[in-house]
C-alpha cells in the first residue's frame, strides 16, 4: 500500500472535517474489508493520502426499534444486523441480506455503512497496478469500458449505460425493498436521502466530506412476506450473481403490495416495477408469477456473455414469489 | 487524533497480544508499525508469532484469521493502527500459558489428522475456537457455518470437522 497518514476520529464533525480539509484526498475506514483491498491493490487513479478511522467513533453502532420502523447506526456489524432480534422480527429481509454477505469473519468486521458505500467487483476495475498498470475506465475518470467487449460474464444485464459493472452489495438491494432512508452527515450538515436515490451509475451520491450516520427503516406491512434470494457459485463468501429481496402484502389471497428488486443484474439496485404491476391486485400462482419474472426482464439488453443472467432472473423471481427458496 | 507520544516522541501504541501488553512505536523505521501496516503483518514480522498465515491478504480465504473482541476477524484486512488498546488471540495463544498443555482443539487436531499442509489450520483454529468459546456444542451445521470463511485446498474439511465436533464433546474448559 501506498503510505498515508492515519487519523481517529472521536466524532463525526471531526471525521467530516477531516475529509474536508483533505479535499478528496482522503477516505473513511470503517470495517476495513473493501477500502483495504482496494489499497493494496492500487487501483484507485489516485492513492488517498489519508484514511480517517471512524471505529473510533462512540454511538454509530446502534439498532433501535420503535412502532415506526429500524434505525440502524452505520457502524453496526453486518453479524449484528444478521443475529438481531429486532431485525430478523418483521425486517427479515434485511437479516437474511445482512447474512448472505460474504463469511462470518468478514461479517464480523464489515459494517451497514460500508456495505453501502463498497466499490465495484468488476475484473477490469478491480485490476491491481502491476504488470501492465491499472486498467483505466469511466469509472476511474477515463478510459473505454472493457468489459463490453471483453469478459462481461458478471455484468449488467439492465441499465447498464457507459458502465456495466453491478451494484455488489446485498444490504441495498433488502434495503431498496424496505423503502430505507441513509442519513447522511456532510460539512453543509446532515440530511436524509431516500435509498433509491443515493445510488448512480458510477458511484453514489457522496461527495467527498460526506459519510453515512444512519440508516432508517420504515416499518413494512403487517405479515408482509419477505424474502431475499442470492445466487452465487460458490457459497458463502462469492458476490452475487443474481438476487432478489422481495416485500409482499397478501390480503384475501390476493397481493396488495409489492416491492421486488433485483441486485448485481444493474449498476444499481434494479427496482422490478413492471413484474410489481402485473401481480398487483392479482392472486400469486404459476401464471402470473411467470409473466412477473418475464415482465422484470422485459428491458434486458444482454452483453456478449451474460444473457445467462436472464434465465435466472427470472427463476429468482418466480422462487420468491411463490415460496420455495 | 490524539495518541500517547512515548519517550522518543513519536506516537504509541498498545495492543495485548495472548495475554502479552505490547507497545509499539508508530513510525516507519525498523521495529515500529507503518500506517499501512496490516495486523497480519505485525504479528509476523514485527512480533515475530508467524503461526498466523497470510495467504490471500484480501480477506477471502480466511488463513490470516484470529480473535479479537471474541470474534474472529481478518488480520490482513486490519491496520494495526487503529487496534490501539485491543485484546488479540492468535494461534500461539491457544496453548495453556503455564503448562504448555495443547487447547484440546489443537490435540483434537492432531489426534483426527485435521490438517495436510497446514496453512489454513492456524486460520480454522482460531474461528473453531472463537465458536466454541461462545457455543460449547455446536451442531455438525453451525461446525460448518462458523468455519465456512476459511478456505482449505488440502480438502482436509471432512477430518476438520471431525475434529472439531470432538473437541466439542469433550467439553474440556480452556483457558482462554
Amino acid at each position: 500500500m501506498k503510505s498515508f497518514i492515519h487519523a481517529n476520529a472521536r466524532t463525526v464533525a471531526e471525521a467530516v472535517k477531516l475529509l474536508k480539509r483533505y479535499n478528496g484526498k482522503a477516505k473513511v475506514n470503517a470495517g476495513g474489508t473493501d477500502l483495504l483491498g482496494v489499497l493494496k491493490d492500487r487501483i484507485l487513479p489516485e492513492d488517498p493520502d489519508a484514511i480517517i478511522n471512524i471505529k473510533t467513533i462512540p454511538g454509530l453502532d446502534y439498532i433501535r426499534k420503535d412502532s415506526k420502523g429500524l434505525k440502524i447506526g452505520a457502524l453496526t456489524s453486518l453479524s449484528d444486523i444478521c443475529s438481531s432480534p429486532k431485525v430478523r422480527e418483521g425486517y427479515s429481509v434485511l437479516a437474511e441480506a445482512a447474512y448472505a454477505v460474504a463469511t462470518p469473519q468478514i461479517r464480523n468486521m464489515a459494517t451497514l455503512g460500508g456495505n453501502l458505500c463498497q466499490d465495484v467487483r468488476c475484473w477490469y476495475y478491480r485490476y491491481p497496478n502491476e504488470i501492465g498498470g491499472r486498467i483505466l475506465c469511466l469509472r476511474k475518470g477515463s478510459g473505454p469500458c472493457l468489459a463490453v467487449k471483453g469478459d462481461n460474464r458478471y455484468h449488467a444485464i439492465l441499465e447498464g449505460k457507459k458502465c456495466f459493472a453491478v451494484c455488489p452489495s446485498d444490504t441495498a438491494i433488502a434495503l431498496t425493498a424496505l423503502g430505507a432512508k441513509l442519513k447522511i452527515a456532510g460539512s453543509e450538515g446532515r440530511k436524509i436521502v431516500p435509498i433509491k436515490d443515493f445510488f448512480l451509475t458510477l458511484g453514489d451520491i457522496l461527495m467527498p466530506d460526506e459519510m453515512i450516520t444512519e440508516v432508517q427503516v420504515p416499518k413494512p406491512p403487517k405479515k408482509a412476506k419477505q424474502t431475499f434470494i442470492k445466487f452465487v457459485l460458490r457459497k458463502p463468501v462469492d458476490f452475487a450473481i443474481v438476487s432478489v429481496a422481495s416485500i409482499l402484502a397478501i390480503e384475501g389471497g390476493v397481493c396488495s403490495e409489492a416491492a421486488i428488486v433485483l441486485g448485481a443484474v444493474a449498476p444499481t439496485p434494479f427496482r422490478a416495477v413492471e413484474a410489481e404491476k402485473v401481480i398487483k391486485g392479482k392472486v400469486i400462482d404459476t401464471v402470473t408469477s411467470a409473466k412477473a419474472a418475464e415482465a422484470a426482464v422485459m428491458a434486458a439488453k444482454p452483453l456478449s456473455k451474460n444473457a445467462y443472467k436472464i434465465e435466472i432472473t427470472k427463476t429468482l423471481i418466480k422462487r420468491s414469489l411463490l415460496g420455495s427458496s | 487524533m490524539q495518541r500517547e507520544k512515548t519517550s522518543s516522541g513519536k506516537q504509541g501504541l498498545r495492543i495485548t497480544v495472548n495475554g502479552e501488553p505490547y507497545e509499539l512505536r508508530i513510525g516507519d523505521w525498523p521495529g515500529e508499525v507503518s500506517t499501512s501496516h496490516t495486523l497480519a503483518h505485525t504479528l509476523r514480522e514485527t512480533l515475530g508469532l508467524t503461526g498466523t498465515k497470510i495467504s490471500c491478504d484480501r480477506g477471502a480465504c480466511g488463513a490470516c484469521t484470529v480473535i479479537m473482541d471474541e470474534k474472529p476477524v481478518l488480520s490482513c484486512m486490519i491496520l494495526t493502527v487503529e487496534c490501539e488498546g485491543k485484546s488479540i488471540t492468535t494461534v500461539e495463544g491457544l496453548r495453556d500459558p503455564k503448562t504448555g498443555r495443547l487447547d484440546p482443539l489443537q490435540q483434537a487436531f492432531i489426534d483426527h489428522t485435521a490438517f495436510q499442509c497446514g496453512f489454513c489450520t492456524p486460520g480454522i483454529l482460531m474461528s473453531a475456537r472463537a465458536l466454541l468459546n461462545r457455543n460449547p456444542s455446536p451442531t455438525e451445521e453451525e461446525v460448518k457455518e462458523s468455519l465456512s470463511g476459511n478456505f482449505c485446498r488440502c480438502i482436509s474439511h471432512y477430518h476438520v470437522l471431525k475434529a472439531v465436533l470432538a473437541a466439542a464433546q469433550k467439553g474440556e474448559p480452556t483457558h482462554s
